[in-house]
This record gives C-alpha cells, structure tokens and sequence, in this order.
C-alpha cells in the first residue's frame, strides 16, 4: 500500500499512545515529513512532542495509529529497527559512553566494516560538524558530544534526523554553528526533526513546523507563512480558567528579595542569568515558562543547595546568600523540591522523613542524652498523616511503599508545617490526579492568606497563572517579564515562553 | 518493621542457609578431591565450634567473632551511607599499635587498659580520618585510598615490631600488655574475654547511633542520595568524615582488644599474623549480615565458628592446613553471595529511582 507522493519520507497517521499509568499522551496525531526539509516540532511541556518522536525512532510503540516509512506501512520494533529504515533520534539526555573516545563513539556497536576516522573527517567537512575524534568524551562541552551524536547518526546513514530539543545545553554560538549545519544536512537531502519549544528557533531555521498541544496537531504551516504570535498562540491557545477561589491580596512587607542572581547549572553552563525580583508576605509569585529555563537552579540557589556566582538574596531583611541550607531553613524557609526522590528518603520510614528537613536545626527532635525522641516524631507523623490524609500502611514504613501522590502529600505536608514564612514550591502537583492536584493548590493559597510568601515554580501554565497574584516567566535564564496573570493575553505568555520579553512584545517586534 | 521488610529478611535467611549448602558442597567437593574424607572433616569443623557439649569450643567461637564484629560494624556502617570503606585492616593494625605504645610506657597499673583503648581509638579514628579527607576534599575513590592506608599501617606496624617495640626474650613478637593491663578472661583456659562483652555493647551503641541519634540519620540519609542529604540540609562531607572516623575508631578498637583480650600473648606477632585478616573477615561478616548491626552479631559468629573449627579439621581428619583455608574461603565467599546480591539489588534501585524519567 502506498501513501502520499515521492516527497513523504514519513507519515504518521492517527497515533494514539497511552501510558501503562493511563497517561493519554497523544490523542490522534497525524504528521507528515517531506524529504529535504527541517520540520519544527513545536509545543509546550507534556504536548506530545518527545513522545510521537519515540514512537518514530522505534523507542516505543504506540497503542494505535499507523507509521508509513517511504511509503511503506512499518510496524517498529525497536531503535535499531528504525535505525535500519534510516530514521535515527538525538535525545535531549546524551548516550555516550564517557571513558570512549568520540571517535570509538561514533562507531560503537556497528556492524561490518568501521568507517575510517578519514571518512569521518570528510563526514565532518562536508556537514561543519566538527569534533575532536582523539578525544575523551567525558572531557568535551556537551555541544560538542551532540555533534558526535549527530555524526553517529549520520555514519548508520539515516534520511531522518530527529533532534529533542538540541539547543537547551548550548551557547548562541553554538546553536548559530548547529543550525548551519541542519541547514548543510538538508541541502544533502536529509529530512530533520527538531523538537523544540522555541518559537525563535522555529521561524529561525525550519520550513514547516507542526505545532502539538495536549497530544493533538493543532496546527501544521508553513513556516514563511505563519508569523511569532500565531505560533505562540497555537502552542499556549487556551483558556485560562480561575478554578481556584482567592480573596483579593493583601501583601504585606518584603519576605524575600533576589537581586541580579547568577548561577552555574550542572554542565557548567550558567543556568541563570541575572534574575531579580521580591516576594512579599501574603502573595503568591509565579515563576512559569518551559521547563529547563533555570527554574531548578534558580530555587537549589534559593535554597542554598547551588552556589551562587554572583548577586544576593536576602531572607526576612537578612542576607542569606551564603548561609548554609540548614540556617535557611531554621529561619523559616520551607521547601518542596521538584521530584519526590529529592524531597524524600525513600528508604527510610514516613515517620523519619516527616522530619528531613528539621533533622539539622531543630533542637526539640532530641533529647539530653543526644537520641532523637522518637516518640515525639512518631506523633508527629501521625499528625500529619491524618492532617493530610496522606494513605501509609504504617508509619514504620519505608516512604518508597507509598503512591506517587501520597509520596508528594508527605513533602508537601511536612514542609506547610514546620511554621515557614516563605515557602518555595517547585512543580507541587506535578504528575498527581486531579484531587491531590486540587487539594495541594488550596493549600498554597491558604498558606498565602495566611501571610505567608509563596514563591511558585511551575512549567503548568495553568497553575502558575490561576494561583500566581504576580508571575514572570524564565526564558534561558532570565525573566522575560514579571506580569500580572489576569491582565495579560495567552499570546503574551506564549511569546515570553518562547524568548520574548514583555518590552519587546509591548513595543512591536521584527520576527 | 513492616510486613513487607519482614518477609524480605525471611527470604534472605533462605537464601543463606542454600548458599552455606552450596559452599559445604563444593569444600567437600574440594577436600575428596584431596583424598581426604569431607564427612570427617566437616565433624571436625562442627564439633570444635558450635560443640553445644563442650563451652571451651563454644567460647572459642566468640572470641573470633570478636574482633570480626567490631570490623564488621565499621564496613557496616559506611555501607549504610553508601561509602565502600575497606579501610577496617589498617584501622585494626593501627589501633594495636596504640595499644602496645602505652604498653611499652612505665605507668601506674590503673592506667595500662583506659590509656590503651584511648591511643588505639584515636590511632584507629587517625586513620579513618586520612581516607576521609582524601575522599572528602580530593575526591579520591575511597576503595583505593584504604587498600593503600591497609598496606601503610601494615609496614608501620611491621617496624615498629622489628625495631621498636620487640620483646627482648621473644624478638618475633612485640612486647605484651602488662597483665594490669589485660581485660579477665571468661572461660579459664580458653582464649574468650571480656572483649566478647565489650564488642557486643559496642554493636549495640552503634546501631543506636544509626537508628536513633541524629548523626546516623543524616549518615543514613546520605546513603540514600546525595541530593536528598543536600536537600534536607545535611552537609554531606561532613557526614562522610563522620562516617570514617567512627570506623576507624571500632576498627581501631578491636585493634585494641586484640592486644588486651587475645591470650595467650597479649601482643602483636611475626607478620602482625595475629591482626592480619581481620579487617577483610569483616566484610564478609557485615555482608552476610545485610550491614546492619544487629544482624552481625550472629553474622560474626558463623564465620568466627569457621575459624574456630579450622584446628579440628585439621587434627581430627588431617586435612592440611592449606585446603582447611581454601575450603573455609569458599564456604565464606558463598555466604556472602546473597548479601552481596541483597545490597547490591539495593543499589541498584536505588539507581534506577533516580534516574527514572516520566516520559
């Protein structure tokens, strides 16, 4: 059976997936990829986008739909297999193997006769990716290991080249070198995938772009065609809805103030870039915007877990820029971390993680002869078990027995009640059903109307705009904007998600 | 401790009573091999250890486990904060050294034992301490650092032996522990003293500190992940510094006791042949013992039953000495397989926790 004309190299039709947990990732999803283009995957968090990529290249398989390859209707098995029919992925997480050189990367695991690292280096020249093929890989910037990865793929000889969301660990500079080279690649008829949430780097270098949300198409253009705030719209396009009831705010002194605030990410890139802004008591502070934006590094700096490189951050009147996460804490900062296996001890009993974050300073957790009163925590988890009705077998259990969600009661429980006056929320209700989602957000706005800071690090745009009273968005490091979520339009979020700032996009901009 | 734990520990059980069957099997496979008879020696093993009839054996077998117990408790406990300390063997030969320094000192009778146990602790806590620091501020893998501070307290210990602190009548062995000095022994004639007591209210304080103070919460916390001790506020060097030190100072300890409780010489031998083994023999203790503290008590006493034994196997079926060690090694590597398996599963998913994405 053949499909479309000579110019698809790939159909997608009707791909549906969901998760052994339910999770209906995509909905009916239709895609199609024309030889020799760079075709834009646009879309935000959890819109489908690294998913239907997986399914393509073979990593998993969907739970309906059907996948045409040149023509032909392909049942994948697995990457190789898709490797085989000459589509290969670069994930957003590299798979080198560190101790190798690159060029003992590039051709691990291949079959036959090994390309020559002259062959390579012609590969090199005629595409402009180049890389140190003598060199260690663990000693090279991760741009320079994409490349190797890119070059991987180009030596098994793939027609598709899907790439998740390449530029997120690179430099201007190096992003400018790899588009060239998407560009070179194209031009010697490669078909490229480039999953991003960029909406510059869309209009900067593909010529189509499909733009998911919520696992469904709901847009597919040509790029010369279609403009920045159509594209932003499209990819945020919804209706903001204030389920959660908020008194009007009544903010009171400055709890906490970042000024100028840099720091280093874990590969060595600065992964924030010059932040400032204050949070008052009784008022919630939304920081929103695609995930890997700074978020994490800006609340670890926060919360004295990531060293800062340059500016300050003063806690209740105090300069807390170099105190320890201890004397932080003792001070009235609570913490609920990103992931659940930060926030908890897994191995270790509900009892002895509803106490994780005292353990260091408070002094009424031991008694005269140095042991902890366990007796004393004991009560107290049993307090906030039934407080949030947090479902555990026993509190002698180990905190991993327990569900996702009862697992993220636990920290959020622990750390509403140990009497902070500034709270930093990170992702709070990431990966819960809708009750604990529910329940969690009521909670954060009591905590606010009852004077508390809330600073809110969300990438659920919905979230961070229903329960934010003030919300700025990170874009690479720096905040785009600091807006007010009821007097801004969803195309003003999309385009600070996307890398505009709120000036640019008051004050007209060129695309 | 939860149903599910519960169940867990009673597979474990399991699967160390099939593994000391596996290892019986293939000693025995090993000593008719050798011409000899495995039933015989076998009788002979288990009569002159874990002879219900006849304490002296009985007392034998602790006081090997003595020593084993206290180095069992120091892998133990850097296990449990996820550090792979082997370090306990140089510990154990620095503590003794302590030891036979004040030995070697004109003192009032009082003071020989609590001066001992001081200098061994703190020559034994040095010496965790230096393989803290390495892998603290340089970052050096802590498997390296500790075979090489092994071999470097072994040599000190071997000159001071030879040059320093040789007994003038008896030039192989140092100088013994003035008898003011040495701890009363339990059973008349047999080597089992006070120590056994010791070592044991030792164990004890140990699990304590891991289970109930808040130094081995924040210990255990690391074990768990660094990211978790950083979130919780917990420094996490500090802890790993902790870590060591407290090693060293019950390796170091039964170092000490090895001086002070071990007759009939009360001192270090040629090749420190007396200490040598002990660190090592601890990990295969702590390992059956799932590392954890209360578990090594009988943990220690299985393998110490093996040592015990290892003189009636060769009396009572003449076997050499030769395959009475080898078929004792195999008999300790299969026990140490399944907790082995057991810590490493652990790790594992441990690893695989973190690393899980929600795609």
């Amino acid at each position: 059976m053949n499909t479309g004309d000579d110019s698809n190299i790939v159909l997608l039709k009707n791909i549906v997936k969901i998760y052994p947990d339910g999770t209906l990732a995509l909905r009916g999803v239709d895609l199609e990829l024309r030889k020799g283009e760079i075709h834009g995957l646009l879309g935000e968090n959890g819109a489908g986008k690294t998913t239907l990529m997986k399914i393509l290249s073979g990593l998993i398989k969907p739970t309906r739909g059907e996948i045409y390859i040149k023509g032909k209707r392909i049942s994948l098995r697995n990457p190789a297999h898709a490797l085989s029919l000459g589509i290969g992925m670069v994930h957003q997480h590299l798979s080198l193997v560190p101790v190798f050189t690159v060029y003992e990367n590039i051709v691990l695991g291949l079959k036959g006769a090994k390309p020559s690292k002259v062959e390579i280096e012609k590969l090199m020249n005629t595409t402009g990716l180049k890389v140190p093929l003598d060199s260690v890989t663990e000693n090279l910037s991760l741009g320079v290991r994409q490349r190797a990865e890119i070059l991987k793929m180009l030596v098994r000889n793939v027609d598709v080249l899907i790439l998740d969301e390449p530029t997120t660990n690179l430099s201007p500079i190096e992003t400018r070198e790899l588009f060239k080279s998407l560009r070179n690649l194209k031009e010697q008829g490669k078909t490229i995938v480039l999953i991003t949430h960029k909406i510059r780097e869309v209009l900067e270098v593909t010529d189509r772009v499909t733009v998911l949300r919520k696992g469904r198409v709901v847009g597919s253009v040509e790029t010369t065609k279609t403009n920045s705030r159509e594209l932003a719209k499209l990819m945020v396009g919804r209706e903001v809805i204030f389920e959660i009831e908020k008194s009007p705010r009544l903010p009171g002194e400055v709890a906490v103030e970042v000024e100028d605030l840099h720091v280093i990410g874990d590969t060595g890139v600065s992964a924030v870039r010059g932040v400032s802004f204050s949070v008052k008591y009784g008022e919630i502070f939304g920081i929103g915007g695609v995930e890997g934006n700074g978020q994490i590094e800006l609340a670890e700096a926060i919360a004295g877990i990531r060293r800062i490189l340059k500016g300050r951050i003063i806690l209740g009147g105090r300069d807390i820029t170099h105190a320890s996460t201890k004397e932080r804490y003792s001070m009235g900062l609570s913490y609920i971390p990103e992931d659940r296996r930060t926030g908890l001890a897994m191995d270790m009993s509900v009892a002895e993680n509803s106490v994780l974050t005292r353990i260091t300073y408070d002094k009424n957790l031991v008694n005269k002869a140095g042991f902890l009163r366990f007796n004393e925590i004991l009560k107290y988890a049993g307090k906030l078990v039934k407080d949030f009705e947090i479902v555990v077998s026993a509190l002698s259990s180990p905190a991993r027995t327990l569900s996702g969600g009862n697992q993220q009661k636990l920290v959020v429980g622990r750390e509403l009640s140990r009497e902070p006056s500034v709270i930093l929320a990170v992702q709070p209700t990431r990966g819960l059903d809708v009750g604990a989602t529910e329940y969690i957000r009521k909670l954060l706005v009591k905590m606010r109307d009852e004077g508390k800071a809330v600073i809110l690090i969300s990438s659920d745009l919905d979230e961070a705009m229903s329960l934010s009273d003030r919300m700025a968005i990170m874009y690479e490091g720096r905040f785009t904007g600091i807006v007010d979520p009821r007097k801004v339009t969803e195309e003003e979020v999309g385009l600070m998600m996307g890398g505009y700032t709120i000036e640019e996009i008051k004050h007209g901009m060129s695309d | 401790m939860s149903s599910s734990s519960k169940l867990e520990y009673l597979t474990y059980l399991g699967n160390v009573v099939l593994a000391l069957i596996a290892g019986l099997a293939l000693g025995a496979i090993i000593i008719s091999w050798g011409g000899y008879d495995p039933v015989a020696a076998y009788r002979g093993l288990f009569e002159t250890s874990l002879n219900l009839a006849d304490p002296y054996y009985l007392a034998m077998t602790l006081s090997y486990a003595t020593p084993m117990m206290l180095t069992a408790l120091t892998f133990a406990i850097s296990a449990r904060a996820g550090v792979f300390n082997i370090g306990a063997e140089g510990q154990v030969f620095m503590g003794a050294l302590g030891a036979i320094i004040i030995a070697s000192m004109k003192l009032p009778d009082a003071l020989y034992l609590p001066l001992a146990l001081l200098m061994g602790i703190l020559m034994g806590a040095l010496w965790g301490f230096i393989a803290g620091l390495f892998k603290v501020l340089r970052g050096v893998n802590e498997v390296v650092v500790t075979i090489m501070l092994n071999w470097i307290a072994f040599w000190i210990v071997e000159y001071a032996r030879i040059y320093v602190y040789y007994d003038p009548y008896r030039p192989e062995k140092t100088i013994s522990m003035p008898r003011s000095g040495v701890l009363p022994v339990l059973m008349p004639g047999s080597e089992l003293t006070a120590s056994f007591i010791i070592a044991l209210l030792v164990t004890i304080l140990i699990y304590l500190i891991m289970w109930r103070t808040r130094l081995g919460y924040s210990m255990r916390v690391v074990g768990i992940g660094l990211k978790t001790a950083r979130y919780a506020g917990i420094n996490p060097w500090i802890t790993m510094l902790n870590v060591f030190v407290l090693g060293g100072v019950v390796s170091g300890l039964a170092g000490v006791l090895e001086i002070c409780g071990r007759p009939p010489t009360y001192a270090i031998t040629t090749g420190a042949s007396n200490l040598a083994g002990l660190g090592f023999s601890g990990i295969s203790v702590s390992l059956l013992g799932l590392n954890h503290p209360i578990f090594i008590i009988p943990a220690a006493i299985i393998i110490g039953a093996l040592n015990a034994g290892s003189r009636g196997m060769q009396i009572r079926a003449g076997v050499p000495l030769e395959m009475v060690k080898a078929v004792q090694g195999l008999i300790v590597i299969a026990l140490a397989v399944p907790g082995f398996t057991y810590m490493w599963r652990k790790w594992r998913i441990r690893r695989a926790l973190r690393g899980e994405t929600s795609a």
